[in-house]
């Protein structure tokens, strides 16, 4: 049997931990609704960006916009990580790795071992899960990119990347991300940035509305298709940090719940300890009082 | 006729107008009520809205508006 003291220290212990992941798991809630808001607010944004795309699809194979469509031998390849900048949130951060480490493995085996696969960190615990692997080029100049979300932080990320991807720096880019469906369910997904995923069977503009095209369909679509490259880019960054949080939100109620049951151990022990304390005295007493009168 | 002015971030206006000035990449220019349909591409400038307490300006680093039965929305 425990001793007491001992039990009433680790009860102690564990009810602060309670605390503190019963706080965690409150302001994550909290920060889950303000991302969620987030998410709604752009949310007006690309569906008017997608509508007028789709007005302009016809227009889609002209020879300007060919630098986005450009599909070359994979040689060289930037993977963009969206990651936390924070643990405690479960498997969250260690899916997108291992997600990226099984392309390394897999299907980019070849670049590799060549050392042209590069990895853009956005969020810092990507970067803390591959800063000792060989052979990768780390680029952290949009890592902190979390500390203060916005979409024109992100957007000079997507102009930079594009940059790159025209210059032939890179032939693929992908970004690995959580997608948000809701507060307790995440879905790792790996998008195609570049080259543009032309969109799948022609949709033909619902109504033609006769618009007129300032300056030129080819020349509104060359506007048009970096824009939605970046609010993809920057879609994929609010879905994770609304994932993020809902991540750590499931995980610390789970936390809470396991100090609970922890606790309620404890309880039973000292509880027990303290019962066989009182027995062994009484006894005692009774033992003592027998051997007077006796 | 109904102005909205959108960013990624957030919705900066959105509210009758009588006219909206906008820096069109050929140069700028006006929409006023009952322009036909039209869309067009934007650089870097001023909106300015026409609103009836007076003019109201935005700052964009270029985008698109789209205007279609009296409705104008700017994607900056």
């Amino acid at each position: 049997m425990a001793n007491l003291k001992e039990v009433r220290i680790r009860i102690k212990s564990v009810s602060s931990t309670q605390q503190i992941t019963k706080a965690m798991k409150l302001v994550s809630a909290n920060k889950l609704r303000k991302a969620q808001t987030a998410i709604v607010q752009m949310r007006p944004y690309a569906n008017k960006l997608k509508g007028i795309m789709q007005n302009l699809s016809d227009s889609i194979d002209s020879p300007e916009l060919s630098a986005f469509f450009e599909t070359r031998e994979p040689k060289k390849i930037l993977q963009v990580l969206v990651t936390s900048d924070r643990g405690l949130c479960g498997a969250f951060n260690a899916n997108v790795g291992k997600t990226v480490r099984t392309a390394l493995n897999g299907k980019y085996k070849a670049q590799w071992d060549a050392g042209n696969v590069h990895l853009l960190f956005i969020g810092k615990k990507g970067f803390e899960f591959f800063n000792k692997y060989k052979n990768l080029k780390l680029d952290t100049e949009y890592r902190d990119a979390f500390q203060n979300l916005n979409a024109e932080t992100v957007f000079a990320c997507g102009d930079r990347i594009m940059q790159q991807f025209k210059n032939k720096e890179y032939d693929v880019v992908e970004v690995v991300y959580n997608q948000f469906k809701n507060a307790a369910t995440q879905i790792l997904v790996t998008e195609q940035l570049l080259p543009v995923v032309k969109p799948a069977s022609e949709t033909k503009a619902t109504t033609q509305n006769d618009y007129i095209f300032e300056p030129s369909k080819p020349e509104i679509l060359l506007e048009l298709i970096p824009r939605s490259i970046k609010t993809q880019l920057y879609k994929a960054c609010l879905d994770s940090f609304a994932s993020e949080h809902g991540a750590r939100m499931v995980a610390m109620d789970k936390a809470t719940e396991n100090a609970g049951d922890l606790l309620n151990a404890l309880k039973l022990s000292y509880n027990q300890a303290r019962q066989a304390a009182i027995t062994k005295e009484l006894s005692e007493i009774v033992g003592g009082a027998a051997a007077m009168a006796g | 006729m109904l102005l909205e002015i959108l960013t990624p971030d957030k919705t900066l206006y959105a509210g009758e107008v009588k006219g909206v000035q906008l820096p069109g990449t050929g140069g700028s220019f006006e929409l006023k009520e009952n322009h036909a349909p039209i869309v067009s591409s934007l650089t870097a400038g001023t909106v300015t809205a026409r609103t009836a307490e007076g003019d109201k300006t935005f700052e964009i680093t270029g985008g698109v508006v789209e205007m279609l039965a009296n409705k104008v929305v700017v994607l900056a």
